[in-house]
């Protein structure tokens, strides 16, 4: 009597930690189709705000994905110029790109920079007057670093675009991400080049919305099972 | 009672191609590679999977129910829909015992 109890008890038990789980793994699935939602349509809604760089990032921390996309305005002095090769752009291009490290600040002791892309590679040599010494307000879309690198390393080539490659190059403090410029000017004359508009990045949630619902449905379904199963007697022929 | 057991079957092979495609093509395209952010059209296999899923389960419910299985015969009937190749031998398994 007590042993068929005690069984009663655990069956009871395991049903119960079966349909939480379930339960709770659905919920889930709502959350990221929530999520998902929320993000796409923030994705949607154009800032057309310029804001500074410090108000959005900070050196050596990483890039809230919130300032993902925003337009920035930044003035400083380019520090170094990389190459990066095999680069694609939004249209499906493969293309080398040029990229500055652009030393965020007017005066000398500001210690810290954010890289910048600045267009094309062969383009490189139509602003010869862009030097170290010149002033350069750069205003363009805040990005997120690269993940993957498409080229080799060097000191004039970057594998990908993350400030984390470079780190070795220079003694600056590094804004994750970078921006890709829409536009730079020096002493108001603004410099003409052909500008590029980079892939949009993905969406760190994972998975597209009637996928999670679909998941939402096989979780509850299953603790809908989970409950019918105590109940459930195989009629032995 | 034999509508059940072709029903079953039905959606054993579509959830085990889809189950395939899920494991070796999107699941690869998306976290190896760059397939699924490239083409795009991809993305139908898990949301089309999921819901054939839901499908499935019914039927292996239906048959499990029918066939007076016992509950661990039912739960790995549901379960073998989400492995690869798994709903496809529960289907083989099927066959042989009814048919």
């Amino acid at each position: 009597m007590k042993v068929k109890k005690i069984k009663k008890f655990s069956q009871a038990l395991l049903v119960l930690v079966l349909v939480a789980s379930f339960t709770g793994l659905g919920l889930w699935q709502m959350q990221r189709a929530s999520d998902l939602k929320l993000a796409q349509s923030q994705a949607a809604i154009q800032d057309r705000k310029i804001y500074a760089l410090s108000d959005l990032a900070t050196p050596a921390s990483a890039l809230d994905s919130r300032s993902v996309g925003k337009i920035v305005e930044v003035t400083g002095h380019y520090i170094a110029n990389f190459k990066a090769p095999n680069q694609v752009d939004n249209a499906g291009n493969r293309r080398d790109w040029e990229v500055a490290l652009l030393q965020v600040g007017v005066t000398a002791s500001d210690q810290s920079a954010i890289l910048v892309l600045r267009g094309l590679w062969s383009e490189r040599l139509l602003n010869p007057d862009v030097s170290q010494a010149n002033l350069v307000t750069v205003r363009g879309i805040l990005q997120p670093h690269q993940n993957e690198d498409v080229a080799e390393n060097s000191p004039s080539q970057i594998s990908r675009l993350d400030s984390s490659v470079i780190t070795s190059y220079t003694k600056a403090e590094l804004f994750d991400g970078y921006i890709a410029s829409t536009s730079e000017s020096i002493n108001g004359a603004w410099l003409e080049r052909i500008r590029i508009e980079v892939r949009k990045p993905v969406s760190r949630v994972a998975g597209f919305y009637w996928q999670h619902i679909s998941y939402v449905v096989i979780w509850w379904l299953m603790a809908v099972i989970s409950l019918f199963a105590p109940f459930y007697r195989r009629k032995m022929s | 009672m034999k509508s059940a057991v072709t029903r079953f079957r039905i959606m054993a092979i579509i959830c085990g191609v889809m189950s395939l495609l899920l494991w070796f093509v999107y699941m690869p395209g998306k976290y190896a590679s760059n397939l699924v952010e490239d083409h795009k059209i991809l993305i139908f296999i898990p949301i089309v999977h999921g819901y054939l899923y839901m499908i499935y389960i019914l039927t292996a419910l239906q048959l499990s129910v029918q066939k007076r299985k016992s509950i661990f015969e039912m739960a790995w009937l549901i379960l073998a829909g989400t492995l690869p190749v798994a709903s496809l031998l529960a289907e083989r398994k099927v066959v042989k015992q009814y048919s």
